[in-house]
């Protein structure tokens, strides 16, 4: 008999081969059809031409940011699980995606958003501030957390709409960032927010195991020498700098980071640090077949991802809580 | 037949009663129309009694440029912040003046503000499905009203004249038409020998654009109409039919680029009243795709301003931007 | 605990003192509240104008009998459907961010209301159905895949959340490929909006919603023996099922019925069960705090919304949103400065 401990590497593994290949198969996805022998020669000789330049220049980044964003979102959503106790939270329960939209719709009105990175700055920013207002004002227990983070992202929702619906240019800006989408970020200044992902990930691997003594209750962590308030706090910057990060990219995309953790459950049970890893391969698998779907639907142009992971993950939760009972959740 | 014989005359009196009394009766109405000549106006979809010379205009939509332009007797306007980057100084200087009477979505038209502007016509220039946010029978009880909206890009030129005709600024439109008219003929007969040859492609930026997504405009379409009328031909046709202005152009993904661009002899962009291209189409001038179409690399590119062109006196700006764009076709 | 026993004939309620003064004061500022609302306009009436043309003289009875008595009364009467609905859905789902919602009935209307905007150009009455369809749709498909777990449990949530995020994602792709103007409007309406509002629009919805309203209010006492606890609940003689079925329909229907008139106005069924039951200091969720409550942010809201921005108005719904919110992160702060 294999020990637990083996049998869960060699999931994951088998997850990172599995990742791998899908990478590997979106980059030869996409709208403008290039023979599968040409994309491996357009990552191994590159020669300048249209095909290889749709390889090179825009599948393989879009590839790259594709996983970085699955990691992220698939990561904060097991974080934001384990620190509500709600196995339906997700990332943006904490305001972060409503901050964001609300500062991308405010610099828009004021005509902040002159370029990408102005764009970055602004979605980041947002999604940091209410972070931290929802933190302070609920961080004495999970379920005010969540409390404050649905009004505040109701206040800032509402603000965001009554704005939108007075500046026509801004309502047409915010409705094509709010459908979040992997297209078009290759010429995004991505390289920061996607290292800020890839530290915040590692923050959290190093981070679950007191995690996962908090989850098991405040007195229990104490005993098992965590330092509740002091994990609790590290972790809600992680969720902040993962899913703000990702949000700031991709726009809001909201199925992954609830899917993820769920659909890792049985595999991992409770334990934080396996939820984790395992997050950070599903996630990208995840949102790199999406992406593939995206490009694919339709004959002319793309279905932005976030549609594509909602149309694919929603009956698939409804189907897995048919099939399996909530009481598995 | 004497019952038919007494009974017509009474007939005929009580008609002739209950029609005076009906025209007594509207002098003591609220409504600020008094006894002024009608006339009837004709919509797609049927008809209504308007002022023949109406003194108190309220303007919504694409309405209030049209009629700002024209000159009509405006008393209130809605918020139409999508036009203004195309006003020239007077036409900004009126709709600043004008109090505003309704906000940019037709939710939330301020009745009370209309009816305080004593309208004896309101003009409503928004697509027809705005309509349902509207409660027409509130803005009927405060005057006639007349409901002339956008259907496809190039409609505008109905549009406009229909909207100038409702308020009685036909002059004024007139005049403006015929200056844009006699420029576009003038600038047909310059391009002849250069311009119905060639195979035209646009990239356009009508609003937002997906991203990683271009704007492909056929003719027809708000980049392309003005070219249209001095002979610029755009090849091709959309993949997929959608109706309004989805008929006429489509947003493909960047990757196809080259195969949606590869056959033109000559490409043309939409760049924003100063000359710079919007964020949209900048994305595609930095693609690498881009450099590598034919068109591109012989230089035959051409910016076009004043694209979101909507009235007459606007698409006059766009001959005039279209043709030093074009020049260096014409020096050839 | 000080209680009133109110009695009437044979029967009799017992109601908490603190209930009793909070909704008395919650009456108080609605009642100061419909004054200020008919007497604000695109030009300002005094009270007294306003009590002449209530009574059918003065210049101004067309504006302020036909055109802003009916949106204030709406403002009254949804606003208290509203808040019924969402303390209703908050005892059914025991979760005090339960709301109309969780059954898909915002989203749902929306869908419904998109398709009558974008694929058939409807008109007004066309979309007040159509929203009613959608919304109703929508529940029903959560019902029916959640069917066997019961209206109170997990699955029902679950549910209820992955369809919505399936419906909300339908729209926003039909927002995202109409035209500016008609996704504006689209936008416009579903950010709810009591403009416009005619005496025509109000009978129907008002005989609805005082018939579920009545009927919820003879049940009162049964819905909260039940939040004590299914066992409980059933020893004391509390026909659950029925009880469940009959919270449904009166929470569902206030809800679509307000929305077929005013567009979904979500924010208010969230919010003031919650703000009124902090105001009454009650344990659970009583449903008459949170009706006046409603009405009180509904009205409150409206006002705000117009007097904002003059001449140009905002839709109540974005500012029921936005005060609503507000209002609720500062009675959770308070809350946590008080342990």
């Amino acid at each position: 008999m294999i020990s637990p401990e083996i049998s869960r590497t060699l999931v994951l593994v088998a997850g990172l081969a599995a990742l791998a290949a899908v990478a590997v198969v979106s980059v030869g996805i996409g709208a403008h059809g290039v023979a599968p022998a040409e994309v491996v020669r357009a990552l191994v000789a590159f020669d300048g031409s249209g095909d290889h330049t749709i390889v090179r220049d825009i599948r393989l980044p879009r590839a790259v940011v594709g996983i970085g964003v699955g990691a992220a979102l698939g990561v904060a959503g097991v974080l934001v699980q384990t620190l509500s106790r709600n196995p339906l939270a997700e990332p943006g329960i904490l305001g972060v995606t409503a901050g964001a939209g609300f500062a991308m719709t405010l610099g828009a009105a004021l005509g902040l958003n002159v370029s990408s990175s102005a764009e970055l700055v602004l979605a980041g920013a947002g999604a940091a501030l209410a972070a931290v207002l929802v933190y302070s004002v609920g961080r004495t227990s999970p379920l005010r957390l969540v409390l404050t983070g649905v009004a505040l992202s109701a206040v800032l929702a509402g603000i965001s709409l009554g704005l939108r619906l007075m500046v026509p240019d801004v309502f047409d800006r915010f409705r094509f960032w709010s459908v979040g989408s992997l297209a078009g970020r290759e010429k995004d200044p991505v390289l920061l927010p996607l290292l800020l992902i890839g530290l915040a990930v590692v923050a959290a691997l190093l981070l679950a195991r007191p995690l996962n003594a908090v989850a098991l209750g405040e007195n229990v962590a104490r005993t098992l020498g965590a330092n509740v308030s002091r994990v609790r706090l590290a972790a809600l910057a992680c969720i902040t700098v993962l899913a703000g990060a990702a949000t700031a990219v991709a726009g809001p995309i909201l199925f992954v980071g609830l899917m993820v953790p769920l659909a890792l459950r049985p595999l991992a049970k409770s334990s934080v640090p396996w939820l984790t890893a395992y997050a950070a391969v599903l996630g990208p698998i995840l949102m790199l077949v999406s992406d593939m779907g995206s490009r694919v639907l339709l004959p002319t142009g793309e279905v932005p991802v976030a549609i594509v992971t909602a149309f694919f993950g929603g009956p698939v939760l409804i189907w897995a809580v048919r099939r399996y009972g909530a009481g598995t959740l | 037949m004497s019952v038919r014989r007494t009974l017509a005359p009474a007939l005929l009196l009580a008609v002739t009663l209950v029609a005076a009394g009906c025209g007594t009766g509207s002098a003591d109405e609220p409504a600020p129309a008094a006894k002024a000549a009608t006339r009837v106006f004709k919509l797609p979809d049927g008809e209504v009694t308007i002022p023949a010379d109406p003194q108190r205009v309220v303007a919504t939509g694409y309405a209030v440029p049209a009629l700002i332009e024209a000159g009509a007797p405006l008393a209130g306007i809605s918020s139409w912040k999508r036009g203004l980057p195309m006003m020239d100084d007077k036409a900004r200087a009126t709709y600043d003046k004008l109090p505003k009477v309704a906000g940019e979505t037709a939710a939330e038209t301020n009745y009370e503000a209309i009816a305080n502007a004593k309208p004896d016509l309101i003009v409503i220039g928004v697509p027809k499905p705005v309509l349902a946010d509207i409660d027409l029978d509130r803005l009927r009880s405060i005057a006639p009203v007349v409901t002339i909206g956008p259907t496809i890009p190039s409609a505008w030129r109905e549009l406009s004249q229909s909207q100038a005709d409702a308020a009685g600024a036909l002059e004024g439109f007139d005049t403006v038409k015929a200056a844009y008219d006699a420029k576009a003929a003038e600038l047909k007969k310059k391009y002849e020998k250069v311009l119905p040859q060639l195979k035209l492609a646009h990239v356009g930026s009508y609003g937002q654009v997906d991203k990683g997504a271009f704007h492909r405009e056929f003719n027809g379409s708000w980049g392309t109409n003005i070219a249209n009328d001095i002979g610029a031909n755009y090849y091709g046709q959309v993949k997929v039919k959608g109706g309004g202005s989805k008929d006429v152009s489509e947003y493909p993904s960047i990757e196809e680029l080259p195969a949606a661009l590869g056959e033109a002899d000559a490409v043309t962009y939409s760049v924003g009243p100063d000359g710079k291209p919007l964020p949209a189409v900048q994305y595609v001038l930095d693609s690498e795709l881009w450099k590598q179409l034919p068109a591109v690399k012989a230089g035959k590119v051409f910016p076009v301003r004043y694209t979101e062109a909507a009235t007459y006196g606007q698409a006059l700006l766009a001959l005039d931007a279209l043709d030093q764009s074009l020049a260096p076709l014409a020096a050839q | 605990m000080s209680a009133l026993a109110l009695r009437a004939g044979r029967r009799a309620i017992l109601v908490e003192r603190r209930t009793l003064t909070a909704s008395a004061a919650l009456l108080t500022a609605l009642a100061g509240l419909a004054l200020l609302g008919l007497c604000h306009g695109a030009s300002w009436a005094t009270p007294g104008e306003v009590l002449a043309a209530l009574g059918g003289s003065g210049d101004s009875v067309v504006v302020i009998r036909d055109w802003r008595l009916p949106r204030v009364l709406a403002g009254l009467i949804f606003g208290l459907a509203l808040g019924v609905a969402g303390a209703i859905f908050q005892n059914l789902t025991r979760n005090p961010m339960g709301s109309p919602d969780v059954i898909g009935l915002d989203a749902g209307a929306y869908t419904g209301a998109l398709v009558v905007i974008t694929v058939f150009a409807g008109g007004p009455l066309l979309l007040a159905a159509g929203s009613v369809a959608g919304g109703l749709a929508v529940a029903t498909a959560i019902y029916l895949l959640s069917s066997g777990g019961g209206l109170s449990g997990l699955r029902l949530v679950v549910i209820g959340i992955a369809v919505s995020a399936i419906v909300t994602a339908l729209n926003s792709w039909i927002v995202l490929r109409a035209e500016l103007e008609v996704a504006m409007a689209a936008a416009g309406w579903h950010a709810g909006s009591l403009n416009g509002v005619d005496w025509a629009d109000l009978p129907v919805p008002f005989v609805i919603i005082g018939t579920l309203l009545v009927v919820m209010a003879g049940s009162a006492h049964a819905m909260h023996q039940a939040t004590l606890g299914d066992s409980v609940a059933a020893a004391t003689g509390v026909g659950l099922r029925r009880l469940r079925l009959l919270m449904v329909v009166v929470g569902v229907g206030c809800t679509a019925t307000v929305t077929s008139v005013a567009g979904p106005i979500v924010f208010i069924a969230l919010a003031a069960p919650q703000i009124g039951r902090r105001l009454a200091g009650a344990a659970g969720v009583p449903l008459l705090p949170a009706a006046l409550t409603g009405a009180l942010l509904l009205m409150g809201a409206d006002l705000a919304a117009q007097l904002l921005l003059a001449p140009e108005s905002l839709p109540v719904g974005v500012v029921t949103t936005a005060i609503g919110g507000c209002y609720l992160i500062w009675l959770l702060a308070k809350e946590v400065r008080r342990r």
